[in-house]
Formats: C-alpha cells, sequence, structure tokens
C-alpha cells in the first residue's frame, strides 16, 4: 500500500475524527517536551548575572562563543561521534539477531528472544556499568582467564578506562533499542518476496543484499537513532569505564550546572536537541524512516 | 555528584572494624533504646516548640529515630530533606528557587557562605542563643568562611580531614602527594573527579614540597590555578593517572581491585578496603590535610517567617551532646565538640564514652598538623570549571 492509499483509509466507525483522538497526546508532547526545549533555547541567550545569581535577558550569543572555548567542542564531537559509531555496532550486531527472532523464530519464541534482550533494563545503567569494571578490570575476569591461559604475561590496562571500554559497556546496555526496530522490520517482509528471489536464482548474500536489506533498512536507521539518542545523553559508562577524566555532553551540563552557569547549560542543551534533530530529518529524508509506519492498522 | 553525598546508606566514617551490618545494627539498637525512654527528662533547657525544616547533605542526616529522639530533647520536630550537598544546585535554590520558603535551616560543605550572605539569602548567627557554641572546638570556630563582614554565617557541624589512601604491599609507606604523580607509578594513581578536592590536594603539594607560589590552596587566583591545572594536565597527558573516580563504591572498588595503588581519597575506603583483604593504609602527608566541614546556616526565609529562635534552638541542639553522638555512632562522623564525649559518659546506656572520645581525638590528632581547608565556592570558582573541562580534554 502506498502512503497516498494509506491516508485514505476510512475510519472505523465510533473512533473519534484522528486529529481529535491525536490531541491529548500532541498536547503532551508540545506541553512537557516541545515548550521546555523552546524556554531552554530561549534562555540560552540570556546571560549569568553573578550579583543575583540567575539569568538575566540580556540578549548575547556568549554562551554559545563560550562553546567554542576551554574544550567543550571537542567534548561536543567526541560524543557525537562515540554515540555514532556505539550506533553503527548496536545495529550492525543487531541485523543478525533480529534476522534470527524476526524471520526465523515462530512467536512464541520470537517473544522469550526479545524478552532476553530486555533483562538489561532490570537494573540500572550505573550497576550495569560498574558490572563491566569487575570484567574488564586489571584483575577482571578477562584479564584473569587471558593470564591463565598464558596468551599474556601481564593484564592488559587498556581493557578498562579506555574508548574500548565505554563501547563495550554501551553496546551492552543499549543494544536492545536497535534490535526491536529490526525485529519489526524483518517480521514485515512477506516470506513470498523472499521465495520470489530464492525461485529467480538469487542466492543467500544477493537476496540478503538486494532484497532483505532494502525492506529492513527503515528498521535499521529507527535502531541506529534510538541508539544515538541514548548514547547522546548517556554519563555512566563514561564516568565508570572511560579514562581519567573523560567527559560527554551530559557529564559536561553537570559541571557547567555546578557552578550555575545555566546559559552555557542551556546553550549546550540546545545545540544537542538540534543536532539529534538534524540527524533525524535527514533519516526521514534519505532512508524512507516512514515505510515503518506504513500499512499500520490495516 | 560530590562526594559526601555518597553515604546515605551508612557509611561508617572512622571504626574499622564496622561492617554496614554491624553499623546499621548498632544504629537501630541506639535508636531504639532512646526511643523507649531511656533519655526521658533530659529535655535541655534551650527547648523550643516549633517544626524545623532542615535542608542538609546526608553526611549530617540522623534519620527518623534519630531525629524523633532529638526533638525528644529539644522540643522541636526536625523534617529532615536532603540537599544533594552539590553546592551549585543548593545556591541556586535559595537565590532562584523557593528553598528559602520551604526550609529554615541548611547543612552545606563549607564555603558558599560568604556569597549566600553577601546575597541576603541567610541571616548571621546570633551567639548568644546558642549556648553550647562556647563548646567548640576553637579552631573549628576559625574556618576562614563561617564568617562575613564580622558576623558569624556558618556554625560548623561535622568536621573532618582527607588526605590519601595507598596500597602498603604496593608502594610502601608514603608521606607526600608527590607520590601520586610519581612517573614510576604511571597509570597506578588516581584523583577525584572533582575540582573542589583534586585542585587543592596539588596545590598544597606544589605549595609545600615544590615551593610554588600559591597562597591559599583552597582559594587560588587565576594565575595560581592555571599554574595548578597545568600540572594536572601535563601529568593526564603522560598518562599519570588511571582514571579520576566519584562516588562511594567506586573508591572502595579501584583499591580493593587494586585498580589504583595510590589516590586521593577518603579515609573510610581504608576500612572498606582493609575488610576485603587489601592491606592498605591512610596517609599522613607532609604537606598536610584538606579539611572540610559541613556547616549549618540561618536561611533568611526562617527569620522572615518568625521562626529565627526555633532555628536557633534547632542548631544549639545539634551542639548539645545527642546528635554528635547518634552521628559518630550511626555514619563515624564528628561534631567538633566535647558535649559529645559528656553526653556519652552522662548516658552509657546509650553510647560508649571511649568511642566517643577515640573519634574525637582521631579527628583533632589530623587538625593537629597542617590543614588547608576545602573550599566548595572559591573566588574564581567558574574559573575553576573551566580548567577542569581542559583537564577533561587533556
Amino acid at each position: 500500500m502506498t502512503q497516498v492509499e494509506a491516508s485514505a483509509r476510512p475510519r472505523r466507525p465510533g473512533l473519534p475524527r484522528p486529529p481529535l483522538a491525536a490531541l491529548p497526546a500532541a498536547l503532551l508532547v508540545v506541553g512537557l517536551g516541545l515548550a521546555p526545549l523552546a524556554l531552554i533555547a530561549f534562555w540560552s541567550f540570556w546571560r549569568f548575572d553573578p550579583a543575583t545569581y540567575w539569568i538575566t535577558p540580556d540578549y548575547t550569543l556568549a554562551s554559545y562563543a563560550a562553546l567554542m572555548d576551554t574544550g567543550r567542542l571537542p567534548v561536543l564531537l567526541r560524543t557525537l561521534g562515540l554515540s555514532a559509531l556505539t550506533a553503527a555496532l548496536a545495529t550492525l550486531l543487531a541485523l543478525p539477531a533480529a534476522a534470527v527472532i524476526g524471520l526465523m523464530s515462530g512467536p512464541r519464541k520470537a517473544a522469550v528472544l526479545i524478552a532476553l534482550f530486555t533483562v538489561p533494563f532490570f537494573t540500572s545503567a550505573l550497576i550495569r556499568a560498574f558490572a563491566w569494571r569487575l570484567v574488564l578490570g586489571r584483575n577482571g575476569a578477562i584479564n584473569q582467564t587471558l593470564v591463565a591461559a598464558g596468551l599474556i604475561d601481564e593484564p592488559l590496562e587498556w581493557l578498562l578506562f579506555s574508548n574500548f571500554a565505554v563501547i563495550v559497556g554501551m553496546l551492552a546496555a543499549y543494544l536492545p533499542f536497535a534490535v526491536v526496530p529490526l525485529v519489526l522490520a524483518f517480521g514485515r517482509i512477506e516470506p513470498s518476496v523472499i521465495r520470489a528471489s530464492q525461485d529467480l536464482g538469487a542466492g543467500f548474500w544477493t537476496t540478503f543484499r538486494r532484497v532483505i536489506l532494502p525492506l529492513v533498512l527503515p528498521g535499521a536507521v529507527a535502531g541506529f537513532l534510538f541508539v544515538f539518542v541514548v548514547a547522546l545523553g548517556t554519563s555512566s559508562e563514561i564516568q565508570l569505564l572511560g579514562g581519567a577524566g573523560d567527559s560527554s555532553i551530559s557529564i559536561m551540563i553537570n559541571d557547567v550546572m555546578r557552578v550555575v552557569n545555566f546559559p552555557l547549560a542551556f546553550a549546550i542543551a540546545t545545540v544537542v536537541v538540534a543536532v539529534a534533530v538534524a540527524v533525524l530529518l535527514v533519516a526521514v529524508r534519505f532512508f524512507r524512516l516512514s515505510k515503518l509506519f506504513e500499512d499500520l492498522g490495516t | 555528584m560530590s562526594k559526601r553525598n555518597d553515604f546515605s546508606g551508612g557509611r561508617a566514617a572512622y571504626d574499622p572494624a564496622m561492617t554496614r551490618r554491624q553499623l546499621l545494627q548498632r544504629s537501630a539498637l541506639a535508636a531504639g533504646a532512646l526511643s523507649l525512654g531511656s533519655l526521658g527528662g533530659l529535655k535541655s533547657a534551650f527547648a523550643a516548640t516549633g517544626e524545623i525544616n532542615f535542608w542538609a547533605s546526608a553526611t549530617l542526616d540522623i534519620e527518623a529515630a534519630g531525629w524523633e529522639t532529638f526533638g525528644a530533647e529539644s522540643g522541636l520536630d526536625v523534617v529532615f530533606t536532603d540537599n544533594g550537598n552539590d553546592p551549585g544546585p543548593v545556591v541556586a535554590r535559595l537565590a532562584a528557587g523557593n528553598a528559602g520558603e520551604l526550609f529554615d535551616v541548611a547543612g552545606l560543605q563549607g564555603g558558599s557562605e560568604k556569597e549566600l550572605a553577601k546575597q541576603g539569602l541567610i541571616a548571621p548567627w546570633d551567639l548568644s542563643k546558642l549556648k553550647n557554641y562556647d563548646g567548640v572546638w576553637q579552631w573549628a570556630k576559625d574556618i576562614p568562611y563561617l564568617t562575613h563582614e564580622g558576623e558569624v554565617y556558618g556554625i560548623p557541624t561535622v568536621i573532618n580531614a582527607d588526605s590519601m589512601i595507598a596500597l602498603e604491599d604496593r608502594v610502601g609507606i608514603v608521606d607526600s602527594y608527590g607520590v601520586i604523580f610519581d612517573p614510576k607509578l604511571k597509570g597506578k594513581t588516581a584523583m577525584e573527579d572533582a575540582w573542589i578536592n583534586s585542585a587543592i590536594f596539588t596545590a598544597m603539594y606544589l605549595k609545600e614540597s615544590e615551593n610554588a607560589p600559591i597562597g591559599e590552596p583552597g582559594n587560588l587566583t587565576p594565575d595560581e590555578l592555571g599554574l595548578v591545572m597545568e600540572f594536572l594536565i601535563k601529568h593526564k597527558r603522560d598518562g599519570q593517572f588511571r582514571t579520576f573516580w566519584s562516588g562511594w563504591e567506586q573508591g572502595v572498588q579501584l583499591v580493593a581491585d587494586e585498580e589504583v595503588w595510590v589516590m586521593t581519597g577518603w579515609e573510610p575506603i581504608v576500612y572498606a578496603a582493609r575488610e576485603r583483604g587489601i592491606k592498605t593504609y591512610y596517609a599522613a602527608p607532609k604537606e598536610g590535610y584538606e579539611g572540610w566541614g559541613n556547616n549549618t546556616v540561618l536561611i533568611k526565609g526562617a527569620v522572615d517567617r518568625g521562626l529565627s529562635d526555633a532555628a536557633h534552638a534547632f542548631t544549639d541542639a545539634l551542639l548539645a551532646g545527642y546528635y554528635g553522638c547518634q552521628l559518630g555512632a550511626m555514619r563515624g562522623y564528628c561534631v567538633p565538640t566535647d558535649a559529645n564525649v559528656a553526653y556519652a559518659e552522662a548516658h552509657p546506656d546509650a553510647f560508649d564514652k571511649a568511642k566517643v572520645s577515640e573519634l574525637a581525638e582521631h579527628v583533632k590528632k589530623k587538625f593537629a598538623g597542617k590543614v588547608y581547608w576545602q573550599n566548595t565556592r572559591p573566588d574564581n570558582f567558574q574559573l575553576y570549571e573551566e580548567w577542569w573541562q581542559k583537564l577533561r580534554n587533556a
């Protein structure tokens, strides 16, 4: 079904008109989401007044200029890079897992497998990250095993307090965000499409590359975005597993709030939101994210 | 998050033999004994009636049963609210939020008093209404940031001094913060992920052992701060630090798992690591200790609401002995007054006088030497944050 057909879908009897039905949710999003964000963006142009210890409406770009100073811009870029890398790796790892769940498992087995992926969320982000210290540490399980097996003489220092450790921690925590939309995307593939590809002589890789991948691309992009946005706002993995004093956007905002530099904190938050929205728009425009929502309700 | 708030679970700051379970058991026993009225009839002379909203760091909390007994003695109904202890948000809530309307007395990690006083957010204490203030140890009264324009704004309520934790088998006995920066220990040292502590420790080392031109390590000028932070940045770039840590659990894990061999930190970490069989000790560096205090301030809003007398009665009661004994038993923190020992002596059924004395003497001994006071709000505090950001990125 095309988008035009979907939008022309007849309303089911007894249901309110679509705009009316969407009103409560829209009000919530605007009132609790967009309005505070707009306020934060607005305040980011104010100035901190040391006399009153609060912000004052002297409109200025000073906070945005300060973003370029004292190493704040590299933190932004580094966090964006780290989040993108984590999201890309998570999406790659999620692909085969989602294929197994979405294509090859029955509904009951798929439900169990999906449930297994939610296990990391049974505990707090802090505990999850902390647990990795015990695994990756100098005397952690991995180093002890490697030393005992005679593969190394000295513990590997870089396993912990490094970018490697941060990415491992984030992948373990946020992989489910990539798996779920991919499972949904795989689940929407009609088996007849795959059979037709095979009937036409395509092998596994050709079918995967030319038929399956284009069909699950919106799910992969959605998974990437979920992981990217969550990783963008994380601090636990970086603080607990990263190198000495490693920073991220949320750590930087915390640091700035501690010295009550509110406009700068607002400016950082505004830039982050702007970047996240830009990435979302790119995804919608170039990766057909809307495909995920086609045919819903039919 | 700043550090003192990480112990609401009840860490013991001193007794090395006390496990968490024992600590909780003792607290419960003490509270139970007290609530049964074993201390009945001891209502203090300064008793006043009313509700006091005490907004303080968890460090100062003696929990529901403790406050109940405290209330029975002072005639005040105390409502305790944890303020998170991070001075930034606390000051901001007082200045721009509604904290002044909600709370009467605040307990803050020392340093913000002058700033709050300047803005008229806190009121000076009338010492004539604080009869127990006379018993506060003189050196605690002399903490520089407690006064502003000749008036006392902060009452020292908990005092301690920090240095560094070392693994004896790895580094031997050390007596200088220089070991933190020793290239021989590259990748084996750590400092706290907080400029409030790490800048002052480094400044103390540079001032005392490297003759750096530093006046007051707790309140660095921009030039001094640059010197200190460039030094830290250089060592970070050299890979000197394994990590910058924050929070009780992280601190214990680093030492107990021997991730680091020496680090600046809190004394209770030593005892927690020893419980796990690690031979560790709390160093007495020649450069001195970093002293810190949690001080009680009178919120201006309480005065406006006519609660000044009740607030004074409350703060006086904090120094009367019971609170010091209870806080020491629960958390191992020391209220800087001999009233605690006197109270324990008068109430042997509730508190062990020897333990109360031991805690007091332990803290006094640290302060007998060189101490530089931690300052949560140095004059250039926003500059500190900027430098810390540079350090993070180095």
